[in-house]
């Protein structure tokens, strides 16, 4: 059986304030492993995940795990460039990284846009749920609103240590991407028709909807 | 040699036994268990040629399993052989190192023979005094203002886990809760300094020694602060140092030029360390160079980590030592150097990979990485573009960039 088969490759950034578990995150989303022996990431790290979407559908994840110390802030957010989505990470165990997360989504949307000048997807991980203080997981409808407020696509409590909700977190990030893509297309998909506008059938999605 | 002498003659039926009490050393062992039989009396026997042919094979086969367990033998003993010769190597070098070298240190440590001695790996039980030495005290910092600022450190600390922010008024620029920030980092940090060695984490035997350290250049340095790739830096001193004089080398280590501009992130003078290294990297690997542009892996994705921990974190800890001992020889330029041996080492293997695996692949080096086939690789890049040293390039980037900042662009051609 011979299915024609599509093939997405995305850059996701991983960040969040030092020590959240971003590494360890990755470790078991990609190697299915958990330590509590990473090393202190210095710069960026990088790992790929793909992903068999659906029968016609491979999802290639380029994952830039970068570092959490605000002094590289200004090294660091070249980084950014050409991500299509980004997880935020904080510790359940320590509020001040909860406190930076509007920080970090902010800091990503003045320097990220998606070519068609919207923000970039991005989930909110509330890692190491596992040693939880339930003051989170009480908060549930606060944690809604809050995601709301700031433009998380969503939210997950997430263990890397007990293998909690990593996968559904990706593939909540992963459904948005590709929704957010199909809208490009779809929206440009009438312009193309028409024939004033064919001579731009080479140019890129999001130039064609900078221009209508 | 006597076995050779037999092979030379296959007519002649090896028999195991024989070798093995003539032979200790060489015993084929797979050998012993591949026996040549007869068919069984109950069968018809084979015919001559049959037999004379599966004789051949097995005789063959024989020879081949010897030749194998031979060389593997061989292997094993020349390991042992280098083994010995290094360690009696090492042995000579401590002598040479305490008696001759330290003793006269200002007219020998530039001689060709200490340097040739140098490359070669400082022997461990030395080692912390040559890079003392070799790094120097130009800051002039004496164990009594080590002692000062880990005393200040430690009020801090206490201050803190009693929850009082009423003291402090003596840095102002500085508030509290930067201070408070950092010493938070330093703790987290702490227990991702070399994790797997179990040496450096709370209730490990080094772990107040790393504490220590961090804390008191802190205080000494509150306009640098902790930066992450510091406590590699300070873990591997503390392995080689008392925490004093640690602290000392620490410090000066940090505030050449080179170091003070990463852990500043001053980001401009990166960029110009930056572009010094891609001088080098495309007159050295111009085929490399060409292929890493074109997938658009710039140096800051490895050399970030490379340079802030002086790859202590990324290569072997033995090897990490040796590139620190022609580090402390060469200077800052000897770092780049190693990033180009690197990069040489594993050209073929990079030139086939693409962006994701490259940058995977160099931010997580091979842990098994031979440290002579490393440093072989590291002698043949030539620190030289056009004549010009790498503190010319680096000094004439530096002017550019400058100007770049005077001039607006359009004034420039």
């Amino acid at each position: 059986m011979q299915v024609p088969h599509k093939e997405h490759l995305y850059k996701l950034l991983v960040i969040g304030d030092l020590g959240v578990g971003k590494t360890s995150i990755i470790k078991r989303y990609v190697h299915q492993n958990f330590s509590s022996h990473y090393r202190a990431t210095i710069g960026v790290d990088f790992a790929l995940k793909v992903l068999h979407w659906d029968p016609e559908t491979v999802v290639r994840l380029q994952l830039w795990d970068i570092a959490g110390q605000e002094r590289f802030g200004n090294m660091t957010r070249v980084y950014y460039r050409e991500a299509m989505g980004a997880f935020i990470v904080f510790d359940v165990t320590r509020p001040a990284t909860f406190e930076a997360v509007a920080k970090w989504k902010n800091d990503l949307d003045s320097k990220l846009t998606l070519p068609n000048g919207k923000p970039v997807s991005v989930v909110l991980l509330a890692n190491k749920c596992d040693q939880g203080k339930e003051v989170l997981l009480n908060n549930g409808l606060k944690m809604d609103q809050f995601c709301k407020e700031h433009g998380f696509v969503g939210w997950f409590e997430t263990s890397a240590k007990e293998n909690i909700n990593i996968d559904e977190a990706s593939r909540c990030l992963v459904k948005h991407i590709l929704a957010n893509e199909c809208d490009l297309i779809e929206s440009i998909e009438p312009d193309i028709v028409k024939p004033h506008l064919t001579s731009s059938k080479v140019a890129p999605c999001w130039w064609v909807m900078q221009q209508s | 040699m006597e076995y050779e002498d037999k092979t030379g003659r296959p007519s002649k039926p090896p028999s195991p036994k024989q070798n093995v009490r003539k032979n200790l050393d060489f015993e084929p062992l797979s050998t012993t268990a591949l026996i040549l039989e007869d068919r069984p009396a109950n069968l018809p026997a084979k015919p001559a040629e049959e037999a004379q042919k599966h004789r051949q094979q097995y005789e063959e086969m024989v020879v081949q399993a010897k030749k194998r367990e031979l060389k593997e033998a061989q292997r094993r003993k020349k390991q042992l052989e280098e083994r010995c010769r290094v360690e009696e190597s090492i042995g000579n070098a401590v002598l040479t190192w305490n008696n001759e070298i330290l003793p006269n240190w200002e007219t020998m440590w530039c001689s060709r023979k200490v340097r040739d001695l140098w490359w070669q790996g400082i022997p461990p039980s030395v080692r912390g005094k040559v890079w003392s030495l070799a790094i120097g005290n130009e800051l002039n910092i004496t164990h009594e203002l080590f002692d000062i600022c880990l005393a200040r450190a430690k009020e801090r600390w206490r201050s803190l886990s009693t929850g009082g922010s009423e003291v402090e008024s003596e840095d102002a620029g500085f508030s509290a809760a930067d201070r408070e920030a950092s010493l938070e980092l330093i703790k987290l940090d702490i227990s991702r300094t070399f994790p797997n060695l179990c040496i450096f984490q709370q209730g490990g035997p080094y772990h107040d020694m790393l504490h220590s350290i961090l804390g008191a250049y802190t205080c000494y340095r509150p306009d640098v602060g902790y930066v992450q790739g510091m406590s590699f830096i300070a873990a591997v001193l503390i392995l080689n140092l008392d925490t004093a004089d640690a602290f000392i080398a620490f410090s000066n280590l940090l505030n050449k030029p080179c170091q003070m501009a990463f852990f500043r992130v001053d980001h401009g003078l990166m960029l110009t360390y930056f572009a010094a290294f891609e001088v080098f990297f495309e007159e050295n690997l111009p085929k490399l160079f060409a292929h890493f542009k074109k997938n658009n892996l710039t140096p800051d994705i490895y050399l970030i980590d490379w340079i802030f921990t002086l790859y202590s974190k990324s290569l072997p800890l033995d090897l990490a030592c040796r590139i620190w001992d022609v580090f402390c020889r060469d200077g800052e330029e000897f770092l780049f150097r190693t990033a180009l041996g690197i990069l040489k080492l594993f050209e073929d293997i990079l030139t086939k990979m693409d962006f994701i695996h490259m940058a995977q692949f160099l931010t997580r080096l091979p842990e098994d990485l031979p440290a002579e086939e490393l440093f072989a690789s590291i002698a043949t890049i030539q620190m030289q573009s056009r004549n010009k040293k790498w503190a010319q390039v680096l000094t004439a980037l530096q002017k550019d960039s400058r100007e770049m900042e005077k001039g607006s662009p359009s004034l420039r051609h």
